[in-house]
């Protein structure tokens, strides 16, 4: 079964535009999430996540990211209202505890905690996006040049991991297989096999990579030969890997982060948790959330119309190449459905 | 194929020359003073039993022995005239491609575009060139409609193809493939090697191609060598091949093959298509013609073949008359659904099964139509959506990874007391219970697994009312493969009702007494084992293609039926 943050092509823009691009905008959306405390930001910094989500077709990453942001944020609001002490209004007394000392919950603490809690959210959400939209072989590829030991275990790790999944899905339905009379599995001797086993792939991982010729000279230091029979660099990339939807991420993270930061300094983070809580609703944090949810609304795709496809008025869909050059002799483009 | 596509007389594509080799801390050679030349644009077919030196063979000319594996290696190896020994595999990856049993481990990258790229990309070679590569490779192979997909929501054959682009990518002039049609059915593996065979033709590239299932590759074959304990053993023509393994290791000859040689008609054929050539040329009625193949029965004699032995068991049930063994396993109306792709799928679309105790069932079908899916079901590891699935006397279920349930250092430890000294005994594996795991050979690990499996649900020496093994031959030679035969009988023969999902019809032939064919979640066939293996193409023995008669899959039931005596079908 496939993780819900597993990367899946699908023909948004979102995907379609490069890593630099992809990783600018959600990663301006987790920047707010680290650089503000106002729940209201942060809660709008969530919507934009979600939404992005949503329009760029990764709803069940985004469910998930929810779920699990919630696993941690809960945790965190517990804890955070057992050890900290701060705050004014008492809301239990809870004597003295081991280690812990005098433990006394106060609103102060947990809506603390709460807002730990809200960030751990959106940092998850905008994450479960870049996971499930972004290719990694491209992030990858980008990497490559820069760091090849980095590109080459991430490699390893990014194919690994969901076979190490899987290998454990496979040891698990194996041991419930078991009849009443074999010894149990037991989890020490499972995790030792689940180890052993994903040596075992790894080295055939590796064998792999050794046989498409990742052991041969870094491509950035590639040469080839050249018209006059002299061995050059590589000379600039013939055609662009990004997208035209590029300077559109480009453009709302940026404007995401300088709203941010300008925000900030005009005093926009107006939430302060101690001594009593408090909470800033003034005109630039009401603009910025507003700006934040409306930037949730970038990977929308402005012509709704799917490329290539059309859905004549029968509701039969019908494929165009869109690689095909159409002269002005060529036959027009077929958008009703033939009369059968 | 001609002597021109071939080339004989250039630099060959690989040339082996006094090539023994050793495993790190291995007793004995896997390879011993092996000597071989392949001409470029041929397609050599490796044969030889399972541990025979052929898979090391294909990692010394891809440079994996021995500079992955390290050992001591003696002799050359010359891949399109780079010394493989001192060359590493980087640099033998633009002459040599190489396709591995296992389709899973053969893919590093998430898509499959930039897994077909990624050789091209480790070269050097330009973006401009590498797009031109990937679609003139995608479109070779027919799969530029995968090329946006992700690696892991492909299907076996789907990946088998992205690795073999893969390895082609960089247009090699020799391309080693280690049993690619493992684990792919019928269909599939068919589609695999005729694709090969038109790649050879069209591209030039010489094919090295080991495979235990000779049937169905030996006619796209212009040479074989054999193999035998490290040594090759015999090195000709497809022809020649079936005259020496018959004579030398009947392990290796082809069902079509056994069949003349039982009939004495001679030469042996290499595959379907010469078979009946040869058989039209005696002027037996056999093959496909003018006349049906009940007007050939009559011809022939055999009127009475494929003929049912039996009523269906359905309508058995809806005249009340009861089946004299007890129900093993029962399917009512059952729906299964499994999530793919972010939604659910129907895998199991109300189906109706009914498998007795003692019944030897072959479930068949292309990949993901269902088979382990049922399986594991009835086992308990999935709940259906609807309609239900009854296992009355238990079930134990043995994997298609018989590994999985190894987890222990000692065969006793993973089988304590006297249930475990019982399910040892009911594999024949009592004698093994202080040895390790992983000293014992792939046949007694897969019979440990299935002995871990029925522990504690035997009743005495009795067994449960199902055992079922899923894809077991998987990689098996024949010798191993009638172990198998005789232990499915021996557990049949003591009650259990043995389910196996296979993609192996010519082993199907050999064990069931019943097929079961699964199609897109439904049953599409169901009956008596020489009427559904007799009564298609792909998933049909290749005696059952060749003669073309109903109920006649077997090299025994054919040569009867040739010879206008002896049994018929069982």
């Amino acid at each position: 079964m496939r993780s819900p943050f597993a990367y899946t092509p699908r023909p948004g823009p979102l995907q379609s535009a490069s890593p630099g691009a992809a990783v600018a905008y959600l990663g301006a959306l987790a920047t707010v999430a680290f650089l503000y405390s106002s729940p209201l930001v942060l809660l709008a910094a969530g919507i934009a996540a979600a939404l992005a989500g949503r329009l760029a077709g990764a709803r069940s990453a985004v469910r998930a990211a929810i779920r699990l942001g919630f696993a941690i944020a809960v945790p965190i609001v517990v804890v955070n209202a057992l050890v900290v002490n701060r705050g004014e209004t008492v809301l239990a007394r809870l004597g003295d505890w081991p280690l812990l000392g005098q433990v006394d919950v106060t609103a102060e603490a947990l809506a603390d905690g709460a807002v730990f809690g809200l960030r751990a959210v959106v940092v998850m959400i905008a994450f479960a996006v870049y996971s499930s939209c972004v290719d990694p072989d491209r992030v990858l590829r980008a990497l490559r040049p820069i760091a090849g030991r980095s590109a080459l275990t991430a490699t390893l790790v990014s194919r690994l991991v969901p076979v190490a999944a899987a290998d454990a899905a496979r040891l698990r339905d194996a041991a419930r297989l078991r009849g009443p009379g074999a010894a149990e599995a037991g989890r020490a001797p499972l995790a030792r096999r689940l180890l052993a086993g994903s040596l075992d792939r790894a080295v055939d991982v590796a064998a792999t990579l050794e046989l498409r010729g990742y052991s041969l000279e870094s491509p950035k230091r590639a040469r080839r030969q050249s018209a006059e029979g002299l061995w050059v660099r590589w000379a600039p990339k013939p055609f662009s890997r990004g997208s035209r939807f590029d300077r559109r991420f480009y453009a709302v993270g940026a404007l995401v982060l300088i709203a941010a930061i300008a925000a900030k300094v005009l005093g926009g983070d107006g939430f302060h948790a101690y001594p009593t809580v408090e909470l800033g609703l003034g005109p630039s944090p009401v603009a910025l959330s507003a700006l934040l949810v409306l930037s949730g609304l970038a990977p929308l795709r402005l012509n709704s119309q799917p490329m290539g496809r059309t859905r004549p008025r029968d509701g039969r869909l019908r494929s165009i190449d869109p690689g095909v050059p159409r002269g002005p002799g060529a036959a027009p483009v077929c958008l009703k459905a033939p009369r059968v | 194929m001609s002597e021109l596509a071939i080339r004989r007389g250039a630099a060959p594509a690989l040339a082996v020359d006094g090539l023994s080799y050793a495993y790190p801390r291995a007793p004995r050679r896997a390879l011993d003073a092996v000597s071989l030349e392949i001409a470029p644009g041929e397609f050599v077919l490796l044969a030889g039993r399972s541990a025979s030196g052929k898979s090391t063979l294909l990692k010394a000319a891809c440079g994996l022995v021995p500079h992955f594996h390290g050992g001591e290696i003696d002799g050359a190896v010359t891949v399109a005239g780079l010394d493989a020994i001192e060359s590493g595999p980087g640099e033998l990856a633009a002459v040599v491609g190489y396709v591995a049993q296992d389709p899973e481990t053969q893919v590093v990258s998430t898509t499959v575009a930039a897994e077909i790229e990624l050789p091209l990309e480790m070269r050097g070679d330009p973006p401009t060139s590498r797009a031109r590569g990937v679609e003139e490779v995608a479109l070779a192979l027919a799969i530029p409609h995968l090329l946006g997909r992700t690696v892991d929501t492909l299907s076996g054959g789907e990946l088998q193809r992205v690795a073999l682009a893969a390895a082609l990518v960089t247009r090699p002039s020799l391309v080693l493939l280690d049993e690619p049609t493992s684990q792919l059915d019928p269909v599939a593996g068919d589609e695999l090697i005729w694709l090969l065979r038109r790649l050879n033709e069209e591209w030039g590239v010489a094919v090295l191609l080991a495979e235990h299932r000779l049937e169905r590759c030996l006619a796209a074959a212009d040479r074989v060598v054999a193999m035998d304990s490290g040594a090759i053993a015999f090195d000709g023509t497809p022809g020649t091949f079936l005259a020496w393994s018959h004579a030398s290791d009947p392990a290796l000859t082809t069902p079509a093959a056994r069949l003349f040689s039982i009939a004495g008609i001679d030469p042996l054929p290499t595959g379907v298509r010469q078979a009946r050539q040869l058989l039209a040329s005696t002027g037996a009625p056999v093959g496909a013609g003018a006349l049906t193949p009940s007007e050939r029965l009559v011809l022939l004699g055999r009127p009475h073949l494929g003929q049912p032995e039996h009523a269906d068991p359905s309508k058995l049930r809806e005249e009340g008359v009861r089946s004299p063994a007890p129900t093993a396993l029962e399917a009512r109306a059952l729906w299964i659904e499994l999530s793919r792709d972010d939604t659910r799928h129907d895998v199991i679309r109300g189906i109706d099964l009914e498998i007795l105790c003692g019944e030897r069932v072959a479930l068949m079908g292309r990949n993901g139509a269902g088979k382990s899916t049922l399986l594991k079901t009835a086992a308990g590891l999935i709940d259906p959506v609807r309609g239900k699935l009854e296992t009355p006397g238990g079930i134990a279920l043995l994997t298609q990874n018989p590994s999985d349930y190894l987890v222990r250092e000692r065969v006793g430890d993973e089988l304590p007391g006297e249930a475990g000294a019982a399910a040892l005994r009911a594999v024949g594996l009592e004698h093994a219970v202080d040895a390790d795991p992983r000293d014992l050979s792939g046949g007694e690990r897969q019979r440990l697994a299935l002995a871990i499996a029925l522990a504690g649900q035997m009743e005495g020496e009795r067994l449960p009312g199902v055992v079922a093994l899923d894809e077991p031959t998987r990689g098996m030679d024949r010798g191993r493969k009638e172990d198998l035969v005789a232990l499915i009988d021996s557990l049949a023969a003591r009650g259990a009702g043995v389910v196996v999902a296979t993609h192996d019809v010519e082993f199907a032939s050999e064990f069931a007494e019943r097929v079961v064919l699964l199609g897109d979640g439904v049953v599409i066939a169901d009956g008596p084992a020489g009427e559904v293996l007799s009564g298609g193409w792909y998933f049909a023995t290749e005696v059952a293609r060749v003669l073309d008669l109903p109920g006649v899959v077997t090299p025994e039931q054919g040569a009867a039926v040739l010879l206008g005596a002896g049994e018929g079908p069982a």
